[in-house]
């Protein structure tokens, strides 16, 4: 069986597995809400506030619930053990990554698709001109999120204190990518809105980078 | 001298931090080595 | 340990022949004057981080390929001392930024990915503290290693891909950079002095690494020796 088609096997497991309980995607969508509708209270929502501030506050938000996320992405396996189950399978490791990575980029994306309208009208922001192009870079940085995520979850899932560990690896690595994206949005966002190709050849050059990376290192990852 | 003051100060930490880092890793050194030594002793005796 | 005394005793001279060197032989810089002569240092530092930085990589992948536990030794010393290194930088860095730009600090492109870097590091010592096992530890830290040193080629190219509030290089710069001829050779000195104390702290660190190894072999064989001879409950040796 090809990688894709185990990995597509697997996403659906994940996928069928959420939507059983959908706890996951709940607390998630919670959790962004709470996130940015304490962040209004901050400042007073005016036009050229948000257009500063709102960026960013977006990605912290879209940041903090996907590390809530990540985290039960290999701690379920572990406490039933199918982790063991998976590595006996003869199907290569990164399928099994892979397929948690779409599947967390799926999560992610529901949340945000939730959470973006909301902040849209709490902030005062028109995104209607944009939304194409905001969707690309939402896509991008999101895409960044899950691979990274995914890979740092198989990492923390054998250490004490993941529930820790896991945003403090997870945010300094993903600075780059967030400084990055919080740009494009900002851009976009602005009474011109622009889209520089820099920011997004460098969002699609941190995906690519770190699928490759994780694809290298995918057997030492699910390791024993 | 302009600015003397600053200069001196990285010279001083950046020998500081080398040092005091040195000087925690030959601690535990000999440390380590009392406890091996303890733990030969140990050994041979039982 | 007379090649130990050797060395110290080299690496003492190049430290204060550097010293000397950044501070009287160096010629004087035409907008800073003195507190320029940071610059020697300051470089120095970086070059021990990226030198333990690029060891620590190579370590890293070393146990992955081999597991052969001289590899994860290696690998935990180089990036301690590497975060030594970076701390030194930071350090300097900023001490240097004070008097020249007015500020200790601010979030260019070259600060905030060395500053990541610098996080990173950390965050790979404290992962090392939480995990038990000493293979898996050294597998999966190795991994994050790797992760981690995507970063650096990022810290070292900041100032030549963006305008940053840090200096554009003056090493293999653009046209308009460049070095004066005297200033090569002290940079060199000092470079070469923060490398070989560098070199020996981090051969400390690997030492202490390998005793640790020693030490928690010894211990299993003395409480397999005392559980055979039922003496003593192996409680008695959990220290």
């Amino acid at each position: 069986m090809t990688t894709a088609r185990v990995a597509a096997i697997l996403l659906a497991k994940e996928l069928r597995l959420e939507f059983r309980t959908r706890e996951l995607l709940n607390a998630t969508i919670v959790f962004a809400l709470v996130v940015v509708v304490l962040f209004s209270f901050s400042f007073d929502p005016t036009s050229a506030e948000s257009r500063r501030l709102g960026p960013g506050l977006l990605w912290i938000a879209f940041l903090f619930s996907g590390s809530l996320m990540l985290h039960p992405s290999f701690a379920r396996e572990q406490a039933n053990q199918t982790l063991d189950a998976l590595r006996m399978a003869p199907i290569s490791s990164f399928a099994v990554l892979l397929g948690k990575m779409l599947a967390n980029f799926l999560f992610l994306s529901a949340a945000e698709v939730v959470l973006v309208p909301v902040f849209a009208v709490l902030y005062n922001v028109s995104l209607t001109a944009v939304l194409g192009r905001l969707t690309l870079v939402i896509v991008l940085g999101t895409l960044g999120l899950s691979i990274t995520g995914t890979v740092f979850s198989a990492i923390a899932a054998h250490a004490r204190m993941r529930e820790l560990l896991l945003p403090l690896l997870l945010l300094p690595i993903l600075a780059p990518l967030l400084i990055a994206a919080v740009e494009a949005t900002a851009s976009l966002l602005a009474v011109e809105p622009t889209l520089e190709r820099a920011w997004l050849a460098f969002l699609a050059g941190f995906d690519i980078v770190f699928l490759t990376a994780s694809w290298v290192l995918s057997d030492f990852l699910l390791e024993e | 001298m302009r600015n003397f003051h600053f200069l001196f100060a990285a010279w001083m930490a950046v020998w500081a931090v080398f040092f005091v880092y040195q000087v925690s890793v030959a601690r535990r050194v000999s440390q380590l080595r009392d406890e091996i030594e303890r733990l030969k002793q140990q050994l041979r005796e039982s | 340990m007379k090649a130990r005394m050797l060395i110290t005793i080299f690496a003492v001279g190049l430290v204060f022949f550097a010293g000397y060197a950044a501070l009287f032989i160096a010629p004087d810089e035409r907008t800073m004057h003195e507190i320029q002569r940071i610059f020697y240092f300051h470089l120095g530092c970086w070059t021990a981080m990226f030198t333990s930085l690029v060891i620590a990589f190579v370590a890293n992948v070393g146990w992955l390929v081999k597991r052969k536990p001289h590899w994860d030794w290696l690998g935990v010393s180089s990036i301690e001392v590497g975060v030594v290194c970076c701390t030194a930088g930071l350090i300097t860095g900023m001490l240097w930024g004070k008097p020249a730009w007015g500020i200790w600090w601010t979030w260019d492109a070259r600060l905030t990915t060395c500053f990541i870097l610098w996080l990173l590091y950390v965050s790979y010592l404290l992962l090392r503290g939480l995990i038990e096992e000493p293979a898996r530890r050294a597998t999966l830290s190795a991994v994050f290693g790797i992760f981690a040193f995507l970063d650096a080629p990022l810290v070292y190219a900041s100032n030549r891909l963006w305008r940053t509030q840090h200096p554009a290089p003056v090493l293999f710069g653009g046209p308009n950079s460049g070095l004066d001829p005297t200033m090569v050779k002290v940079l060199m000195i000092s470079m070469a002095a923060m490398v070989v104390v560098t070199g020996i702290v981090l051969l400390d660190r690997y030492r202490l690494e390998r005793l640790r190894h020693e030490l928690d072999e010894l211990r299993v064989a003395c409480e397999a020796r005392v559980v055979q001879s039922g003496s003593v409950p192996s409680r008695a040796f959990r220290s």
